[in-house]
């Protein structure tokens, strides 16, 4: 893990953005509670530290009395979890690079689901040509992986 | 299969139910690691899906699609396109019951996806972390349907 790189991310709308100075650990928690927070089998999270939110603020539940979970409230995007000793962990997926370091350990596995282990396993999709035709059909109103000066906010908006 | 297959957010706000599901799936392409704040997006397409509590807001993340999330607590809950909806896996009470069968836009996968499976495990379970699991009291709604929710006794 290139842990001395500065790290960038934020939102799927750019709405909220942000920036740690150093990456200490990289594990993916399989607890039913990030299973939850993320809408997904486990919860990749990045221990990090000087996290600024450089635009906006997200949103905060209180999962528990031990922490509290980061989101984006015009486009719901996870962010991070925050433990009651005021330590961040960012969600991998909202990193700008998730691929910046990889993975080292998995923790709370007595909650892992029984998917996880056949995820390399699962049969790939064939149609390549329908899904690219689809892919290049699409305008999409997420904010690029790289701070900007300014962006419209929220580009896509909402259907209420 | 016949079964009334239900879900939601953390919090509670926003609950689900669905019958009719159809193929769930793994999507890597960059907008559900985005959506998802994860490596993926797991998802299963829903004839019937509707909501039973509550509401959740809507992104429209492309000219495409729009994405559903609980604005209390931000767990992501939808897709949906022109092509139907599809219901985010982890957000089921039992996302065991509605397994992925494919995975799509490989391009984007990250490139330790593979490995993910074979990564050490923390099995140094120490008396710090043993006892703050211990100590932890979850305001996360249970996984099933709730007549009133937040139970009286958690309320503030």
């Amino acid at each position: 893990m290139s842990a001395e790189a500065t790290l960038t991310g934020g939102c799927q709308c750019g709405a909220v953005r942000y920036r740690a100075a150093k990456a200490v650990q990289y594990v993916i928690c399989h607890c039913r509670m990030c299973q939850k927070s993320f809408g997904n089998y486990f919860a990749p999270l990045v221990v990090v530290e000087g996290l600024e939110w450089t635009r906006g603020e997200p949103g905060f539940f209180r999962s528990s009395n031990m922490a509290r979970r980061g989101f984006c409230r015009d486009c719901g995007t996870p962010l991070c979890y925050l433990g009651e000793d005021g330590g961040y962990e960012v969600s991998a997926g909202s990193l700008d690079d998730p691929s910046f370091g990889e993975p080292e350990k998995q923790i709370n596995v007595g909650a892992k689901l029984p998917v996880y282990d056949r995820l390399p396993d699962i049969p790939h999709h064939t149609n390549l040509q329908g899904e690219a035709a689809f892919n290049a059909s699409v305008v999409t109103y997420q904010h690029p992986d790289h701070d900007t000066a300014d962006w419209p906010l929220p580009k896509g908006g909402h259907d209420e | 299969m016949s079964e009334v297959l239900t879900g939601g957010c953390q919090c509670g706000a926003v609950r689900f139910a669905t019958k009719l599901v159809g193929r769930g799936s793994i999507c890597h392409c960059r907008m559900c690691q985005k959506a998802f704040g994860s490596f993926f997006g797991p998802l299963v397409t829903s004839h019937d899906g509707h909501w039973t509590r509550g509401e959740p807001k809507w992104f429209r993340s492309s000219d495409h699609a729009r994405r559903a999330f609980c604005g209390e607590c931000g767990t992501p809950l939808a897709y949906e396109t022109k092509f139907g909806l599809e219901l985010a896996i982890g957000a089921f009470d039992h996302p065991e019951k509605v397994p992925p069968v494919i995975q799509v836009n490989l391009n984007d996968k990250v490139p330790f996806f593979d490995g993910l499976t074979s990564l050490p495990v923390k099995d140094d379970v120490d008396d710090e972390w043993t006892s703050f699991l211990a100590g932890v009291h979850s305001n996360q709604h249970p996984d099933h349907d709730t007549e009133i929710w937040p139970e009286p006794e958690k309320e503030k």
